[in-house]
């Protein structure tokens, strides 16, 4: 059975990961907390589904996802973050979740309030290892963070646009000093993040196969607290501490806590603010965060 | 006045104190999500001492927001640490914890809620909203204000020409705390029943949308956004389905025409004339 | 000399705000031909769906009951409010409802947590409010005597549940798991189906290691792998239909092809279809393929109607809510024929009790499925049905009736 867990736990850790994500490119350039990436992530699963009840491919329904998210992530940047870019970082965060409101209220007057769900799982086939049980839709959600991860970390690390991302992240005036566009940069970053978190949105959508107007409430909490211990500045954080909060919610569950499992996630994810400010895999950054 | 609008000016008093608990520490450069876990702390430390020891309401506030206070105190020195987004996402787990460990605390019903309190009256809720109000613009005036702003704007500075930032930070932490634990008590005496469902993300943010949205540059925005928050979805009934996307449209416009708030220092300034003369 | 402007233009459009938010809507006057009647439902936020399809059949029965002439030869209005399933907003439509729009009796809230603060508000207010889903126990019991829920507590409901369970499936162990987050769902998952397992002689096998899960998650594969390990020959699962799907789907997907048994909370088409091969018993009042004369009148004049609706799905069903506040609005509309309310505003306090009476001491009132009476609680006296789903349908497996002592039966 523990191996089990810990097959869950992953699961579950690479869910988080992705979400988790798709805040840090937002938060770790521009200091700026999306709470609408709740909502992307789960338009991300609204498109995914509608592809995939019309019977279109899986790839074709993922794309489609990417794209629709970033679209209205396009969109949140350019009404509710660049108009607001420079007044405190807490302005820019409420007028993302104005979105968020509107985007629960588009989708429950679209697509209903009760999950909507799929007759069949997408991918049915399991794969049997002695005591482990693991499904080929786990197989491809965690296949695909990792690849995820790995392609955003190539884009920020080795690309020219990826630099720039950096450069931003770092000292924005500075940036615009070595001739770095910051406007083209933002739009970047919601871009990518929004393709993020229309991925996410697709592939956990899939793989529970039920999915609600506010699936990504709860759910975006959490992935909040696991960009936060993963460090918002390093791409690789996020890959670590999805699983690990994904393990320890589910040890938590497996020995007899259930009832306290919120409760230890984010005394844990306070815990490593307190030690290690800048996340478990992050640099010496001596001044974290603007001043609000 | 219709009981309808007691009913909704008492959702107001209730928001404003809440919002005014953001305010106090947002002073001092500290943005706190989590401060409808203090709301619940109140909240159920208000309700266990009028039901089950039998205190009146209003010694049962004070120790309240004492109690609360001090909890606020002793989170208000690991806040130290962080800062910005950093603290402000430290305090968003703080409120989760606090939710999760009512919903685990039996003796007080956990998830079925707690009930036996006495309803109090509109007018008890604004004796208490405006008492506070008036509290934090006296304080507004006064030197520990100005030390608070110090801190706000540059921390290093006002640790240079002596000001303790450590004091004003931890303290405005207890004082918003306390605040928020006086809304608390007040929402668990009018509505009579609580369930730790009602102290979630959702109020925190709530409160801090109060401020934002009101102005928060001077105390009284907290009341000016509560009245908008609470009376607004009231005013959009008439678009039915899209009544929420409204409201958020509505909050975004807000944003975008006025960052700083409804009420700023100059429009309160005007205002505050006019009623004068 | 713009900025100063602009300056002016906002405090004065401030001062309208403030001024408009404390004077404007002064309570309407209710015209006397009118009888005027309120309910509360949650036509946005999370039960949407529900409070839509509530909405819809309110206006059904108005449509019905002004073509036939009115009540009393006067005409019926129904005034819906939206709580967007929020508490807050429940109390506040109440105060208006009664206070502003002078109904004469209010049909709602939905949800327990919303009745559990709006219940005290109708006493202070002394006007019947009659929930049409709350079935959290004790709810109404707490807020006499203005409080009402047509629906029956679940731990009566139970009763009658875990023995066909029992039987049906040859059930000696369970496991529970239920949602931790909602009040209703956790005094089932914690305190009601424990009781009721050990009073039909079935092994809890997690008596003392509850598993349980919060409203809003989406995965609780780890649950369901421990619940797995415990091989269970039924399992409980107390939570509502939305967070129902998810742990079903789950059992599914991880093999755990056993039967499940839970509250009325289950109840809706959407869980039939998560795992057609796993069989779920619940407690109903009722369901949209019921037999009998008025059930089946009903869905088939409401169901086109739902279908049509803007924002509902097009194969939606009537569901147990909607019969719910049919036969609320049908009672309060019958109390006002009894009484021979003509809804004068100068009697308005005098027909409040009047309908509060007429509820308190109904008996054998025609509901869709059989009579109906209301005990000292305040909750309903009515049939139910044990329902079994399996392959998409319900199918009704034992009648039963919330009886007591001292009141008819059904």
């Amino acid at each position: 059975m523990l191996l089990q867990q810990l097959v869950n736990g992953l699961t579950l850790g690479a869910v988080y990961t992705l979400i988790a994500l798709s805040f840090s490119l937002v938060m770790g350039i521009l200091g700026v907390l999306n709470l609408a990436i709740a909502e992307l992530f789960m338009l991300g699963a609204y498109f995914g589904f509608t592809a995939i009840i019309a019977q279109l491919p899986l790839p074709v329904a993922l794309a489609a996802a990417m794209l629709g998210s970033a679209l209205v992530a396009v969109v949140i940047q350019k009404v509710a973050y660049e108009p607001l870019r420079n007044a405190p970082i807490v302005t820019p965060m409420l007028s993302t979740l104005g979105f968020s409101i509107i985007l629960q209220n588009v989708a429950t007057n679209v697509w209903g309030s009760d999950p909507l769900q799929l007759t069949d799982e997408v991918l049915p086939g399991r794969l049997t290892l002695g005591p482990v049980s693991i499904s080929t839709m786990q197989l491809l959600v965690m296949g695909s963070t990792v690849t995820l991860v790995a392609i955003l970390a190539f884009v920020v690390q080795k690309t020219p646009a990826g630099r720039a991302l950096r450069a931003v992240a770092e000292n924005r005036d500075v940036a615009r000093l070595l001739g770095v566009s910051a406007a083209r940069v933002t739009l970047l970053a919601f871009v990518l993040s929004g393709v993020m978190a229309g991925a996410a949105g697709v592939l956990i959508g899939m793989h529970y196969a039920v999915i609600t107007p506010y699936m990504g409430v709860d759910i975006g909490l959490k992935a909040i607290a696991v960009m936060v211990i993963g460090g918002t500045t390093r791409i690789w954080g996020a890959l670590v501490a999805g699983p690990l909060i994904g393990i320890a919610e589910v040890m938590t569950v497996a020995y007899g806590g259930s009832q306290v499992r919120d409760f230890v996630v984010y005394g844990l994810m306070i815990l490593i603010l307190l030690l290690r400010p800048q996340g478990i895999l992050g640099g010496s950054r001596s001044e974290q965060g603007q001043r609000v | 006045m219709s009981t309808y609008y007691a009913g909704l000016l008492a959702d107001v008093g209730i928001l404003t104190l809440g919002g005014l608990s953001v305010y106090i520490i947002l002073a001092t450069g500290q943005l706190s999500l989590g401060n409808a876990g203090f709301m619940g702390i109140g909240a159920y430390i208000t309700s266990y001492l009028t039901v089950t020891l039998g205190l009146a309401i209003t010694p049962a506030l004070f120790i309240a927001a004492a109690a609360s206070g001090l909890i606020g105190i002793i989170v208000g020195f690991p806040a130290l640490r962080l800062r910005g987004i950093y603290l402000a996402m430290a305090t968003l787990g703080f409120g989760e914890m606090v939710r999760s460990f009512f919903l685990n605390l039996s003796a007080m019903g956990g998830s079925s809620g707690f009930h036996g309190m006495k309803h109090i009256s509109v007018g008890y809720i604004w004796l208490w909203a405006t008492g506070v109000l008036l509290v934090v613009m006296l304080l507004e005036r006064s030197r520990v204000w100005l030390e608070m702003q110090a801190v706000h704007d540059d921390e290093t500075a006002a640790g240079l020409v002596g000001l303790n930032a450590t004091a004003i930070k931890v303290g405005a932490f207890g004082a918003g705390a306390a605040v928020a634990a006086i809304s608390g008590g007040l929402f668990a005496h009018h509505h009579v029943y609580i369930e730790p469902g009602n102290f979630g993300f959702e109020r925190s943010i709530d409160f801090v949308l109060a401020v934002i949205l009101g102005g928060s540059t001077v105390g009284p925005g907290a009341l000016v956004g509560s009245l908008v928050l609470v009376m607004l979805p009231e005013y959009l009934r008439f678009l039915a389905d899209w009544r929420l996307a409204a409201f958020g449209v509505l909050l975004i416009a807000v944003l975008l025409v006025r960052r700083q708030g409804i009420l700023d220092r100059s429009l309160f300034r005007r205002l505050s004339l006019r009623g004068a003369a | 000399m713009t900025t100063d402007w602009n300056r002016k233009l906002g405090s004065a459009a401030l001062c309208a705000v403030i001024a408009g938010a404390l004077f404007a809507g002064a309570p309407g006057v209710a015209q006397s031909q009118e009888i005027v009647l309120g309910a509360i439902v949650p036509s946005s936020g999370p039960f949407a769906e529900w409070g839509r399809a509530n909405t819809a059949t309110l206006q059904m029965v108005e449509k019905q009951v002004n073509a036939a002439g009115g009540i009393n030869g006067a005409k019926l209005r129904i005034v819906i409010l939206d709580d967007a399933a929020k508490p807050a907003q429940a109390t506040n439509n109440l105060r208006k409802l009664a206070g502003d729009d002078k109904v004469l009796a209010v049909a709602g809230p939905l949800t327990s947590s919303a009745a559990e603060v709006t219940f005290p508000v109708a006493n202070e207010m002394k006007v019947v409010s009659t929930s049409q889903a709350s079935s959290k126990p004790g709810v109404a019991k707490n807020n006499r005597p203005w409080a009402f829920r047509n629906t029956i507590d679940e731990g009566v409901l139970g009763r009658t549940t875990v023995p066909y369970f029992k039987k049906a499936f040859n059930v000696k162990t369970v496991a529970i798991i239920y949602d931790a987050k909602d009040a209703t769902a956790a005094t089932v998952g914690s305190k009601i189906m424990p009781a009721l397992m050990k009073e039909n002689d079935i092994k809890v096998l997690n008596e003392n290691d509850p598993l349980s899960f919060n409203t809003g998650d989406l995965d609780v594969s780890a649950q369901i792998t421990k619940l797995k390990s415990l091989n269970p020959d039924g399992v409980v699962v107390s939570a509502d239909y939305s967070q129902g799907v998810t742990v079903i789907r789950e059992m599914k997907r991880q093999g755990l092809i056993k039967p499940v048994v839970g509250s009325t909370q289950l109840i809706s088409s959407a869980i039939l279809k998560a795992a057609p091969e796993i069989a779920i018993v619940a407690p109903a009042t009722f369901y949209a393929t019921m037999k009998g004369e008025k059930a089946e009148k009903f869905v088939k004049e409401l169901q086109p109607i739902l279908r049509s609706t803007s924002g509902l799905p097009k194969d939606i069903e009537p569901s147990m809510y909607d019969a719910n506040i049919y036969e609320i609005v049908s009672m309060y509309i019958d109390a006002v024929k009894k009484a021979g309310i003509t809804g004068k505003p100068e009697t308005l306090e005098a027909d409040r009790v009047k309908i509060r009476d007429s509820m308190t001491k109904l008996v054998g009132f025609p509901g869709l499925g059989g009579p109906i009476g209301f005990n000292d609680d305040g909750d309903a006296i009515k049939a139910f049905y044990i329902v079994q789903g399996q392959n998409g349908t319900w199918e009704s497996k034992v009648r039963g009736c919330s009886t007591a002592p001292g009141h008819a039966g059904c």
